[in-house]
């Protein structure tokens, strides 16, 4: 249990996990010739039996000896560590029991005439497969065997998806996540390396056999800081060599909630003073924002779109670029001049073969390409729609009422088109909108200036 | 004994097995020849043979496929679309430009403390020098714009646009030369052969414009100065396609482009038909991605036959763009011409210009140098950021601007009431950026009373180029290429991204 156990006897124990897999081996092989031997009728295999038998129980003998000085270093679930060591045990005597009798060394009267090698070898196989299963939920924890099974998967506790940074309850979504995922699979309640669990909160502020793992308010005296901080190939350092590492973001994590949040399980977001740095990380983590390390609009959540629909879109004459490596958002370019006064109409069912892709549209480019007043009401479906270029086209205020309802413009490009101050005050309705590109319009500087005054955003750019 | 047992076959099991055994000769015999065999892989640049034969080398489309690419960029949504890097070679003053030093004024002639400069090494220019004496600039400042931000006067025309730009006072490099610092700041590192920062994100990203180059380089006309080296947009090891296109400075940024008499492009399109199933044939046989490279620059010339034409006739912008751009505008090579025509590739989605200006090197005859230099200069770049500004392209367009390193608060040489000259100096000097994704009319980090040491916010080389890279949806530790048994990146182990002046 504790630093009285020799250095010896654990290093010899720690040859357990090796030496188990022979009497595995031994025995379920002499349980296959007895099967086989009952077809072929052979003298050889009769001895071969035997010897495998004895093989198996000197390997179980030996096993069992380091398994018990592997139990000494008291890293495993006392409970279920019985289990498997009654189980190992009996393995054990039952295997030298068929050994015994296999060979004759043991003759039972009553047994006579009852198989007796066939059933004494079936009940070590039982218990062998029974004992390594529990001996494998100690090493893997109870719920590897199962996890990815496709039946009776029990669900895991899902955390009610947030919509606001400031809701989050910092230990819930985003401490305890990234203990289970780099820190339970050695602490956990049935594998308890150096007598820490990670698997609720009551375990966590036990601590382990070096004392408490971290100190509330007081990051410099937390062991678990400590050792994630660690030297990499430092004996101390958590998690150890080849499990993943802790990436910075993840041990600032750790440090904003011992120090900022006084370890607190309950602490959420909003009543901490957080960090930029921290939010940032946080919203990452969550989901909630656009990655570039501020927190802005949350990309919106969009379905994927099958390949053949691209094609579609693309053999109109567009070209389509993925914003974010498989996020289903998509920059859509008409080239330039594409729409002519020739094949002026075109342009309506080119636009109509974005609507499939109408939700993952977020940057749109239809410069120059006689963009009328009645194709931005088919623009004004695209609900995602964060920048639009639009310049260059015969474009009026009629048209800038129709895309009024979007929320989530934040640039829109209307540089040489017939728009007017009238709009101006339209533009001011579109919530997220910074800026607009009027340069060549209509607008002056004073009607900007006048805008502006007001307090008004966007901005309103306009040229020489 | 010459005809060894290998032609002695007997019938006996043993005998043959005896004979299957190398015997001493036979054993020199086939590790000599093996040895030579390594060896002369390696003289023959094994790396094309034995590599893993990369299916999408050559094919830029399928890198900028909206289906998945194989990189999986970008990784984060992108704030810039394309760049226009400015690059100011030689060293441009800071202190004669940007960083406002009035302090220097009481300290005209007097050595630079030995606390400041730390031992700092010098170069062999001024090394041995018996005195430091402070110059402090003969320019004058004046603060500008909303955003209070400091100019010399030799810059007019770009302190009207200082709202737009985000100054990063604090930059710091490790080289002191020209040569390690410039490619020190265009490709990581201080020694030739990586590829340039161009050439990462024409590999990450692709083109946006399959009928221009990706990465295209202008150098001003008529350059003195420090050299620049076409490897400075060259490619490394990153298959050849995404090298940077160096295009002529003067009237043909592109040769030959029109066709021979009774020549068009129909016989042309056929004789690259049949080269491109020629040189398919090359490659299965062996391997090499240089052939696909070179079937994709056959292609793209062939494309910028017509595209180059109608990007560099300028014929049709109107007056008011020249005059913005200055009287040099109209004279193609020269660095304001470059601008006009940067804006006119940018529109064309050229994502990453990068223009070339020599001279920043003032050793000496620094007040002068400096306003020569920047009168060159100046009206270029402030109208090109209004010009993209007006356009709404400034929006998702990256605008760079700076030298390798920055310029010694000490004079080189004899300081006289109106001249000093100034070394190179690679702790603290000057950049800005305006555009797509960082603060306008910003100033980041600071500099000591001397403006010899950062006292705050430093930037490294590494940390700008990690910036730029995450402006455009690419996370700089995850943009990796291997050569040579090793992943390589930009930033190689260093470099984080300024995140302050991200807007």
């Amino acid at each position: 249990m504790d630093s009285s156990v020799p250095d010896f006897v654990l290093f010899l124990g720690r040859f357990h996990p090796l030496v188990v897999h022979l009497p595995i081996g031994f025995l379920f092989f002499a349980f296959i010739l007895e099967l086989y031997g009952r077809w072929i009728k052979n003298p050889a295999l009769s001895m071969a039996i035997t010897l495998a038998l004895f093989g198996g129980a000197i390997s179980a003998l030996a096993a069992s000896i380091l398994g018990y000085m592997l139990s000494l270093s008291g890293d495993y679930d006392q409970s279920m560590l019985d289990t498997h060591f009654w189980f190992g045990i009996a393995t054990t005597l039952i295997t030298f029991f068929a050994w015994a009798i296999r060979s004759g060394r043991l003759n039972i009267e009553k047994l006579n005439g009852l198989k007796s090698n066939m059933a004494a070898l079936t009940l070590v196989v039982v218990l062998v497969s029974v004992t390594g299963h529990y001996g494998g939920n100690l090493t893997h924890g109870s719920d590897y065997l199962v996890k990815y099974a496709p039946f009776g998967r029990t669900e895991k506790v899902v955390l009610p998806p947030i919509a606001k940074l400031e809701e989050a309850a910092v230990y819930d979504y985003l401490v305890n996540p990234i203990l289970e995922a780099k820190c339970a699979s050695c602490h956990n309640s049935s594998k308890k390396k150096g007598g820490l669990s990670f698997q609720d909160t009551m375990a966590i502020k036990k601590g382990g056999k070096n004392g408490e793992v971290f100190i509330a308010g007081n990051v410099a005296k937390s062991e678990m800081i400590r050792r994630v901080k660690l030297n990499p190939h430092d004996e101390d350092y958590m998690p150890p060599e080849g499990k993943t590492p802790l990436t910075d973001e993840e041990k600032s994590i750790l440090t904003f909630w011992i120090d900022r949040g006084n370890a607190d399980f309950r602490v959420k977001l909003a009543n901490l003073e957080t960090p930029e740095d921290i939010t940032s990380i946080a919203s990452t983590m969550l989901g909630l924002e656009d990655a570039t390390g501020k927190s802005g609009i949350p990309l919106p959540k969009v379905q994927a779109v099958s390949a053949e629909v691209l094609k579609d879109i693309e053999s109109t004459g567009f070209k389509i670029r993925e914003l974010i490596f498989e996020s289903g958002l998509y920059e859509i370019v008409l080239p330039p001049q594409s729409i002519t006064s020739k094949n002026g109409s075109e342009l309506d069912m080119k636009l109509e073969s974005l609507l499939p892709i109408k939700d993952n549209i977020m940057w749109l480019s239809l410069k120059n390409n006689k963009v009328q007043d009645k194709h931005l009401k088919t623009i004004s479906k695209f609900v995602n729609l964060q920048k639009l270029e639009i310049e260059k086209n015969p474009i009026t205020d009629t048209g800038i009422g129709e895309i009024l309802a979007n929320q989530s413009l934040t640039g829109l490009n209307l540089y040489q088109t017939k728009i007017t101050a009238m709009s101006l005050e339209n533009f001011a309705k579109m919530k997220r909108l910074k800026r607009v590109y009027a340069w060549g319009t209509a607008i002056t500087q004073e009607e900007v200036d006048r805008f502006a005054v007001n307090g008004n955003s966007p901005a309103i750019i306009l040229g020489m | 004994m010459c005809d060894h047992h290998d032609k002695l076959r007997s019938n006996n099991r043993d005998l043959q097995s005896l004979e299957s055994q190398l015997d001493r000769r036979e054993f020199f015999k086939k590790t000599s020849l093996g040895i030579g065999a390594i060896a002369l892989g390696s003289l023959l640049n094994t790396e094309k043979v034995w590599s893993a034969v990369d299916p999408y080398a050559g094919q830029q489309n399928s890198v900028n496929a909206f289906a998945k690419n194989k990189l999986g960029l970008p990784h984060h949504l992108p704030k810039a679309k394309r760049i226009v890097y400015l690059f100011q070679s030689g060293g441009p003053s800071q202190l004669d430009l940007f960083d406002y030093k009035p302090k220097l004024k009481d300290m005209f002639g007097q050595d630079l403390p030995d606390s400041i400069r730390a031992g700092q090494r010098l170069t062999g220019m001024s090394a041995d020098q018996t005195a430091f004496p402070i110059a402090a600039s003969t320019l004058n400042f004046k603060q500008y714009g909303e955003s209070r931000a400091w100019v010399s006067d030799a810059m007019p025309y770009l302190s009207e646009i200082v709202d737009d730009l985000c100054f990063i006072k604090g930059m710091h490099t490790d080289a002191i030369n020209h040569d390690p610092a410039i490619t020190f700041f265009q490709t990581g590192s201080q020694l030739p052969g990586r590829p340039s920062i161009g050439s990462w994100i024409s590999y990450g990203l692709g083109s946006d414009n399959n009928n221009l180059p990706t990465f295209i380089s202008l150098v001003s006309k008529n350059g003195s100065g420090q050299p620049l080296y076409s490897r400075l947009w060259g490619n490394g090891f990153l298959p050849t396609e995404h090298q940077g296109v160096q295009f002529r400075s003067g009237k043909d940024p592109v040769l030959y482009l029109g066709d021979p008499e009774n020549y068009d492009g129909n016989d042309r399109r056929q004789m690259l038909d049949y080269l491109k199933k020629l040189n398919g044939i090359a490659y299965d046989a062996y391997g090499d991605p240089e052939i696909n490279a070179r079937i994709a620059q056959y292609e793209m010339a062939y494309r910028m036959q017509t595209s180059v034409p109608e990007v560099t006739d300028t014929s049709d912008e109107p007056d008011y763009i020249f005059d913005m751009y200055g009287p040099d505008s109209r004279n193609p090579g020269t660095y304001a011409a470059n601008c006009l025509m940067a804006r006119k590739l940018l529109e064309k989605d050229v994502k990453f210009v990068q223009l070339y200006h020599q001279g920043w090197d003032q050793h000496g005859n620094c007040p002068g140098g400096v306003k020569h230099q920047s009168k060159n200069t100046d009206q270029g770049t402030a109208a090109l950021i209004k010009d993209l500004k007006q356009r709404g392209m400034l929006e998702d367009t990256l605008v760079v601007w700076g030298g390798e390193f920055g310029r010694t608060v000490y004079s080189q040489g004899q300081l006289t009431d109106t001249n000093y000259g100034r070394d190179h100096h690679p702790k603290a000097f000057t950049m800005f950026m305006a555009g797509a994704g960082v603060k306008p009319g910003f100033s980041y980090g600071e500099t000591d009373d001397f403006g010899y040491n950062i006292i705050k916010d430093p930037v490294h080389t590494h940390d700008f180029q990690a910036t730029l890279l995450h402006l455009f949806g690419i996370d700089h530790e995850r943009l990796t290429y291997k050569h040579q048994g090793r992943r390589f990146r930009l930033t190689d182990v260093h470099g984080d991204v300024v995140k302050d002046i991200l807007s």
